[in-house]
């Protein structure tokens, strides 16, 4: 059982999926990729391997402008774990993008106490290794 | 008060690919099916208001049938995640039809996709292993998947003088099916002695008396028979369903060649008011040769130790007592995690329906469906036909 | 859709046993299964049945443990080959989910006496891997773990935009946690024994704001487990049966960000299911059991459940109508703020508190007059909700 033992002190890493993989390739590119859907405009955040709303497989991979809202955010002060214990406060969003869809990332270079409701936030990406680039924020 | 007659099969799919898959994610396998089984029913995705799943072991999710409605566009009103191993299959069914009769839902969709060949990680792997093996009491004699069940295929040879011939008879039977059935992951024909030589994994078991570990997505749809009537398939009838669950552990098992199917057979046969003898069809858990030998004994095909004549004797083909796994089953067509025997099921509606082409049993009108997992802790059996059955 | 038209189960089954185990809290040095165990062995004598008669189990995941089905590694821990068996997963929502099941499992003639049982050692029973795994509950390995997300911060998200949007203060907040600190400290029992004030509330440590520690709930070793039969077999039961009378449940997304509005559940849809099928209405309602993972989670489902306008679940609560001599009493027993909450099963307690209003059996947490009782529960960062209600027989 111990060598499937998960190390505490290492953050984890997202596992990109086949679907996922060309958006973490985008990330480790600097890039925010969203699909947009040919037949019905339908805008989504992950990749899927068709249209969430109308089940086409007709999709286009487009950069994202890196603009948006703050929809809402909570401030970590209980970091889940050892792993963030040192990098607490930190502020986690939900960042509502200037084309619709809404995801789930946090500030860099950011004192958690500048983030209010519709604050402007800009996209950005910090590298963690050679495959792993994760998506940030940053006030715009 | 039972559901006999009271839900059927409206729909079924099967991800575009199933065996060896790469680079297409658990969820857009299930995806691909549940757009087939939506299709092969002739709705839209808006009129499901009910979904069910089951463990994934290849992606991380703790709900796989909330991830998958998300992934689907849609907000059901009844869902649930099923965890009783292999026998998973046939309890979903049961389940689905129990929802439908109470009113907690009108049309359900059931699906799973799992990428256990081209899809796991090395944790996930290990963590995959637990799944009849006990950590404290179990695992660290370093058990592999088969050796539960072998045990007991051994224990059957050892009471009964069950064959390595017999055994083999299984796997060739099953391949033999798998070779007419497009799709099949399996497409080379076997010989007795091609499995009595393939190599050793935990005796007496070898190499082709084991299933095979696939990528895949399967999904059904049911609904009430109203509702079925007017979609665009012949309606398969749920007709009755039992389940039963001896043990946690192998070393608690009462008798090592006796299965709870016995119990649950029984039980299903008296809800649906029919016995063995009565049956066209069957898809039956063949995670390994030697369990299928046991199945059809405590299914009520032959007696207690004869399995194994029985089976040499040509009785899971055509012109035999129990056509079973037409498609190839685990061991020849697919075997995709906890939803693998649901293969089985789609096969037994479509040899129900008409729809098996070369492979079809002439006339078949009743189906046996049984599931079991869980180093044999699980086991669940449901009975389908078609509407000259009700 | 035709749900909340006949057939349904409306009035169909009855619980007719509740047990928990011998203690609930802090209870090192006993696994899961005993706890388990114990809670069925209660419910089983509440029920005045013999083992023998139980039929079908259903469990949950416990987390605390690697069992792939715990339903069956208890069946034999307790010594019974059921022949009908699950474990659900939906979160949170799994109490109502369960319940709905069992109704149906004993409708379908697939099962006559229900078990539903579970024991988990969340609190003094979980190893650091165990522990880490569970945090990935409600969070997606890929597009929220990464961000360091503990479990309250998704749900400390939805609260946060309902004090944006509607004006709600940490005091409304903070009147959730009071107001069921004292009902704890009414019950035998519960894991919290100490009396606390809004100020304790808005200074306990900050946990991922706007949420602080006392607006969290707890975390518990316990055992609990009902027993569900038909409504003639429940005529037979020492106990007071209590109707299943309607069930409903609805499951809106699976990621936080694809939440269509933060700050509305699926609770909506399911009490509205539930409330159709029971043929009642909010104002009903005599007593409830609404999960309470986080004290904004409770103002808003007073909400979402009917009980007053969006929006208004604060002023709601702060008038003091989730007590007693309020609209509608809830979590007389503490709830998952203040008498323990035990994983995937946690609002299991909330269902039993709901149970013993009805039977009369509160003594001097008593509602007085209770017939008809809500429970509602939830899960996974507000993607599952499911609703049940449960009532006497006067309410048939």
């Amino acid at each position: 059982m111990s060598s499937s033992a998960i190390d505490p002190f290492a953050k984890p890493l997202p596992s990109p999926d086949p679907d996922s993989q060309p958006l973490w390739d985008g990330f480790r590119e600097g890039k925010l990729l969203l699909q947009h859907c040919a037949d019905c405009g339908n805008v989504q955040y992950y990749h899927e391997f068709f249209c969430r709303n109308c089940q086409s497989e007709n999709l286009e991979e487009r950069e994202a402008s890196g603009r948006g809202k703050v929809h809402s955010f909570s401030v970590v002060y209980r970091a889940p774990g050892p792993a963030f214990k040192g990098d607490t406060p930190y502020a986690v969003v939900l960042v509502e993008l200037e084309e619709g869809p809404r995801m789930i990332s946090s500030m860099i270079d950011t004192d958690p106490n500048d983030i209010d409701f519709e604050t402007d936030v800009v996209f950005t990406t910090e590298k963690i290794n050679d495959d792993i680039s994760l998506p940030r924020f940053r006030l715009a | 008060m039972s559901i006999r007659g009271k839900a059927a099969i409206a729909g079924v799919g099967l991800s575009n690919k199933v065996g060896r898959v790469p680079g297409v994610s658990p969820l857009a396998l299930s995806a691909q099916a549940c757009m087939a089984a939506i299709e092969d029913a002739g709705i839209d995705k808006t009129e499901i208001d009910g979904v069910m799943s089951t463990h994934c072991f290849s992606a991380d999710f703790h709900r796989y049938s909330i991830a998958i409605s998300e992934y689907l566009g849609i907000q059901p009103t009844f869902s649930t995640n099923i965890q009783v191993s292999g026998g998973t299959s046939a309890a979903a069914l049961n389940q689905a039809a129990a929802a439908i009769n109470a009113g907690l839902a009108e049309v359900i969709l059931f699906t799973i996709g799992d990428s256990m060949l081209t899809g796991m990680t090395p944790d996930m792997a290990l963590r995959a292993m637990s799944e009849s093996r006990d950590q404290q009491y179990e695992m660290p004699f370093g058990i592999p998947a088969s050796n539960t069940f072998a045990m007991t295929c051994a224990r059957h040879m050892h009471v009964y003088g069950t064959t390595r011939a017999q055994l083999s008879e299984v796997a060739v039977t099953f391949r033999n099916h798998a070779l007419n059935t497009p799709g099949a992951q399996m497409t080379e024909p076997i010989t007795h002695d091609d499995v009595a030589n393939s190599k050793l994994v935990s005796t007496p078991y070898r190499k082709l008396d084991c299933a095979l570990i696939s990528d895949g997505g399967v999904a059904w749809i049911m609904t009430t028979p109203e509702r079925a009537k007017s979609m665009r398939k012949k309606p398969i009838y749920i007709l009755g369903g039992g389940e039963c669950y001896t043990q946690e552990h192998i070393f608690l098992m009462e008798d090592l060649t006796v299965t709870g199917g016995v119990t649950s057979s029984r039980l299903a046969y008296d809800m649906a008011g029919v016995k063995p003898s009565d049956f066209d069809v069957a898809g039956i858990y063949d995670c390994f040769t030697g369990t299928v030998v046991l199945c059809v004994e405590d299914l009520g095909f032959c007696k207690k130790g004869e399995g194994g004549p029985f089976i040499a004797d040509g009785n899971l083909t055509y012109g035999g007592a129990i056509p079973t796994n037409t498609h190839g089953g685990l061991l020849s067509f697919a075997h995709i995690g906890n939803g693998g025997s649901t293969l089985h099921f789609i096969e037994v509606v479509r040899q129900l329906r008409g729809e098996c082409g070369d492979r079809q049993v002439a006339g078949a009108e009743l189906g046996l469906f049984h599931s079991l997992g869980g180093g044999l802790s699980s086991i669940a059996t449901t009975v389908i036909g078609t509407e000259a059955t009700l | 859709m035709t749900k909340g038209t006949e057939p349904t189960i409306r009035g169909k089954t009855a619980i007719v046993g509740i047990g928990q185990s011998k203690k609930v809290g802090r209870v090192p040095g006993v696994s899961p299964l005993a706890l388990a165990a114990e809670a069925a062995n209660a419910a089983l004598a509440d029920a005045g049945m013999e083992k023998t008669e139980i039929d079908a189990v259903i469990s949950t995941h416990a987390m605390s443990t690697s069992f792939h089905r715990f339903s069956v590694a208890f069946s034999e821990y307790w010594g019974i080959v059921p022949t009908y068996s699950n474990n659900v997963q939906v979160s949170g929502a799994t109490g109502a989910a369960t319940l709905n099941e069992a109704a149906a499992a004993i409708n379908a003639g697939y099962a006559k006496n229900v078990l539903v049982v579970i024991g988990d050692s969340l609190l003094t029973g979980m190893t650091p891997d165990m522990a880490l795994r569970s945090m990935t509950e409600s969070r997606d390995q890929q597009y929220e773990m990464p961000f360091g997300i503990p479990v309250a911060n998704t749900f400390a998200m939805t609260a946060h935009r309902h004090m944006k949007e509607y004006g709600t203060t940490r005091e409304h907040f903070a009147h959730v946690a009071v107001t069921q600190r004292k009902h704890a400290i009414a019950t035998p029992g519960a894991q919290m024994t100490e009396e606390i004030t809004i100020d304790d509330v808005l200074n306990s440590k900050v946990v991922t704001t706007p949420y602080h520690k006392l607006d969290c709930a707890l975390i518990s070793d316990g055992g609990a487990a009902f027993i569900i039969t038909s409504a003639e077999r429940a005529k037979d039961c020492p106990k007071k049966p209590i109707y299943l009378l309607g069930a409903g449940e609805c499951f809106t997304h699976e990621h936080i960000f694809l939440m269509p509005d933060i700050t509305t559940t699926g609770g909506v849809t399911s009490s509205r299911l539930a409330y159709e099928m029971a043929g009642v209405k909010p104002s009903d309602f005599d007593v409830a059991g609404i999960y309470d993972c986080f004290t904004g989670t409770v103002v808003m489902m007073v909400e979402d459940l009917g009980f007053c306008k969006k929006g208004e679940g604060g002023p709601f609560i702060a008038d003091g109508n989730m007590t007693y001599g309020g609209a509608i009493p809830a979590n007389t027993h503490g709830g998952l703020l203040s008498y323990a909450h035990i994983g995937n099963g946690g609002s299991y307690f909330h269902a039993q508190e709901v149970v013993r209003q009805l039977r009369g059996e509160c003594g001097p947490r008593q509602v007085e007059g209770a017939e008809l009782g809500l429970y509602h529960a939830l899960g996974a960062g507000f993607a599952c909700a499911g609703t049940t209600v449960l009532g006497t027989e006067a309410t048939l």
